[in-house]
């Protein structure tokens, strides 16, 4: 980086006003480059707009992927200065260890649930707001609408981390509200049930919470979508006689597809973590482990366990996981007759 | 301009980005080999002069760098213990630094060989000692210096408290708060109701059915607190058989968890749960939120636990609730130990790193907490006792826990013992699972027993994992 950068840069300085082949750049050896036109412009945006950056970047993104790509075939203990190079069993042990594989399958399990059902929700919130109020007049959300978006908003305002300590208040088996509201309503089978603590319960329980945190969020996200819809596009729907049921398939989500996926990828990831929830909920992996996620198990096996190396495998795997699934994502939505490229 | 006339193409750009990126990349690859491998610092040596006010030979001026976990002790003991070193040695000063996440925050230090001179390695977030060891000073010239009364400081600590920080013969933890483990109750409650303290999980058993009678359950849990369970049943299952069942446990044998006396505990245990004794929806209830159940509300009247549950429930405990500890059942009138044994260790785990700076000013400073002031001034104020002895009077303090505590240690005699796997191969998050669904009642003592052996079995087949020895 920097022979490039300070090279160019001399030349740059030395001739201001697009000396096209000075000495300086002879260096460089090639015919291509003595042909470019280096001028000191040219040079100084190269240098704040990509090698800084991309510096940046290699120094605090990429390297740390490298050096724990690294770590992850090494038996290194996270306290020592020296590791050993051991090739792939961290790897081969980690598809072997049923822990793992069990928090895998639950991230996985919550990657499909929390996406699908929180958006869906997000999506039936966002029509009925924008565009699913009374079918005379112009196109409009239900009367109050603005209430129930700020009102829906609220949860996504509270951190992750509060929204987890205030559920597992409510969730508490002897002293918690929803017990309380369960048993008063006569219901005397959920006096002391563990919501958290039942291997059948705990994991729905815990997917409700990232749910209702997040709704509000993904929802407000969609209302913007569609509010970038022209109206004319539903009132000709509607002419034709579409439902709000129709128009919210045919019309809205074809139109808003982009946000849709983009969305599902911000979900996806989130879903696939999971962890400050699960620090807060189920800090120790839940009844039968029924909801502990990889993250959880990562930090474990680094910290109490003394195993650096083996828990880079694990971030590893969960880094080509993520990566898969956004990968997924992009399919679905291009064998739907999505446009791929995303961000344009 | 030139660059109106001839536009800055994207396929130059990208070109130099490319370019960029791969030297950038090279560079930093090479890096990445060196970067994780900080220096080796060479621990200084120590130039103070070696006499018998200063054993280690503490370099003046000099700061001891002492890192503390911040839990249920908090650290204004160290801080006192701190103060003694500085009056005792002139122009040493002590940094006490508090954390409450040991592991996380000390592990870069570790790495990049800048440790701090003494560590309290305690607390949920401890860093394993198997992971450290290596790395460790030998803490044996500590105990046998004099304290600042003058006298050997092994002379004056309990018995058997270096066990636990020795590891394949090296004395390297010097576990500092005495901790008996112990089943706990209201003295106050049983007077009232006429019962006495179960020795054996049959006389629990029984005792459950009277409790129900009052509206009480026997027992109860917390989701992070499940093992508290184990702990008594390995307890308990020791007792019975001996230290056998202790060795095979500690040296991770196949089907240790099948011996006879730990299946008649956790048969034991089975036949108080199914029998509805136990207060359900532990394994959703947060702990302390647990123990409050037990020692505010009184809805439970037994509790497995060591001895700091008085100090972690002091402002949760009903007025007149006479915290006392009685030893851990066993399962039959004749087991290879009396009932009066007792499972003791020490915890708070202060480790002094052989890489640190000042390594003897860090084994000074453990010096000043095994002297006198120190000692008492902890038992005073934490209601619990140091590994050192006769630093709690007759009344405790004014404490009941503290003051059965020192009883069983009395009746106990030298029947004491105490294990480290759990522990020392990180397995309590692994087992508290095994342990919640097992008193919720969804699970038998089957797969009780099979799920503990599995986690036993992984560790001792996991040949990166260094294995302790234990005779």
């Amino acid at each position: 980086v920097t022979a490039l950068s300070s090279g160019g840069l001399t030349t740059g300085v030395a001739s201001p006003g697009g000396v096209s082949s000075s000495g300086g750049l002879r260096r460089f050896g090639s015919a291509r480059w003595r042909r470019r036109n280096l001028t000191f412009d040219k040079i100084s945006f190269f240098l704040v707009f990509l090698v800084i950056p991309v510096a940046f970047y290699i120094a605090f993104v990429v390297s740390p992927f490298v050096q724990a790509a690294y770590f992850s075939l090494t038996d290194w203990t996270g306290f020592t200065p020296a590791m050993n190079f051991i090739g792939l069993s961290n790897y081969a042990k980690l598809f072997t260890d049923a822990t793992f594989l069990q928090a895998m399958a639950n991230n996985i399990l919550m990657a499909i649930v929390v996406p699908i059902v929180t958006l869906g929700l997000a999506m039936f919130f966002a029509t009925l707001v924008t565009v699913g109020g009374s079918t005379r007049g112009n196109i409009r959300g239900l009367r109050n609408s603005s209430f129930y978006r700020v009102i829906s908003f609220f949860p996504y305002v509270i951190p992750a981390i509060v929204i987890g300590l205030i559920w597992s208040q409510i969730y508490d088996p002897s002293a918690g509200l929803l017990n309380g509201i369960l048993t008063r309503l006569g219901l005397e089978q959920f006096t002391s049930f563990a919501w958290l603590g039942n291997p059948h319960t705990a994991r729905w329980a815990v997917m409700f919470v990232i749910i209702w945190g997040l709704v509000g969020f993904y929802m407000v996200l969609f209302i913007a979508a569609i509010k970038g819809v022209p109206a004319e596009v539903f009132e000709a729907a509607r002419i034709d006689g579409a439902g709000r049921f129709r128009t919210a398939i045919s019309i809205t989500i074809p139109l808003i597809r982009e946000n849709v996926q983009t969305a599902f990828i911000y979900i996806g990831i989130l879903a696939l973590d999971a962890f400050v929830y699960m620090a807060a909920l189920e800090p120790g992996g839940g009844p039968d482990n029924t909801t502990l996620v990889m993250a959880q198990e990562l930090f474990n096996t680094a910290f109490t366990k003394g195993q650096f190396g083996y828990a880079c495998a694990m971030g590893v795997v969960l880094a080509v996981i993520t990566l898969a699934y956004a990968g997924l994502v992009f399919a679905v939505n291009r064998i739907f007759g999505g446009k791929s490229e995303v961000g344009e | 301009m030139d660059i109106n006339s001839r536009p800055l193409g994207r396929r130059d750009f990208l070109r130099g980005s490319l370019a960029a990126a791969a030297l950038a990349a090279t560079g930093s690859l090479a890096a990445c080999a060196t970067s994780g491998t900080g220096t080796t610092s060479q621990s200084s040596a120590p130039a103070g002069q070696v006499s018998d006010t200063n054993p280690f030979g503490v370099k003046s001026p000099s700061t001891v760098d002492a890192v503390i976990f911040n839990g249920g002790y908090g650290i204004d003991y160290a801080e006192f213990g701190g103060k003694q070193v500085e009056a005792k040695q002139q122009g040493v000063t002590v940094k006490v630094t508090p954390t409450t996440k040991v592991a996380q925050t000390l592990q870069p230090r570790f790495v990049a060989g800048n440790p701090p001179d003494v560590i309290d390695n305690s607390g949920a977030g401890l860093i394993g000692i198997n992971t450290i060891r290596d790395q460790l000073a030998e803490l044996n010239d500590v105990v046998e210096a004099k304290n600042y009364e003058g006298t050997v400081i092994k002379d004056t600590l309990y018995p058997g408290v270096m066990n636990p920080g020795t590891f394949d013969g090296k004395f390297i933890v010097l576990n500092y708060a005495l901790t008996v483990y112990a089943l706990w109750y209201s003295a106050s409650l049983f007077d009232q109701m006429g019962w006495t303290v179960p020795k054996t999980y049959d006389e629990m058993l029984s005792l459950g059915q009277e409790a129900k009678g009052k509206g009480k359950y026997l027992l109860g849990w917390g989701k992070e607190a499940a093992t508290y369970y184990q702990t008594m049943a390995i307890g308990s299952a020791i007792k019975e058989g001996g230290d056998e069942v202790r060795l095979a446990l500690e040296n991770l044998k196949p089907d240790c968890w099948s011996l006879p006396p730990i299946q008649d505990v956790f048969n034991g245990l089975k036949k108080i749960i199914d029998a509805g004794y136990v207060k359900p929806g532990g394994s959703g209830t947060q702990f302390t939120a647990a123990q409050a159940q037990w020692s505010d509300a009184e809805q439970f009247i037994l509790y497995p636990s060591g001895g700091w549950i008085e100090n972690e429930m002091k402002k949760q405990t009903k007025s007149g609730f006479k915290m006392t500890g009685a030893p851990e059942p066993t399962v039959s009138s004749n087991s290879k130990m009396p009932w009066e044994a007792l499972h003791s260790t020490a915890g708070e785990g202060y480790i002094v790193p052989s890489q640190g700076k000042n390594v003897a000013g860090g084994k000074e400073f453990l010096r000043a907490m095994l002297s006198k002031d120190a000692a008492v001034n902890f038992a005073k104020t934490k209601l619990s006792s140091t590994i050192v002895k006769g630093t709690v009077p007759a009344d405790g303090f004014g404490s009941t826990a503290l003051q059965s505590q020192i009883k069983m240690l009395e009746a106990a005699g030298s029947n004491i013992f105490s294990w480290n796997f759990v522990d020392l191969y990180g397995m309590n998050t692994d087992q508290l699972v095994v342990w919640n669904s097992f008193l919720s009642g969804d699970s038998d003592v089957a797969k009780l027993t099979k799920g503990l052996q599995d986690i036993t079995d992984k560790v001792a087949k996991d040949d990166s994992i260094k294995k302790v020895q234990v005779s």
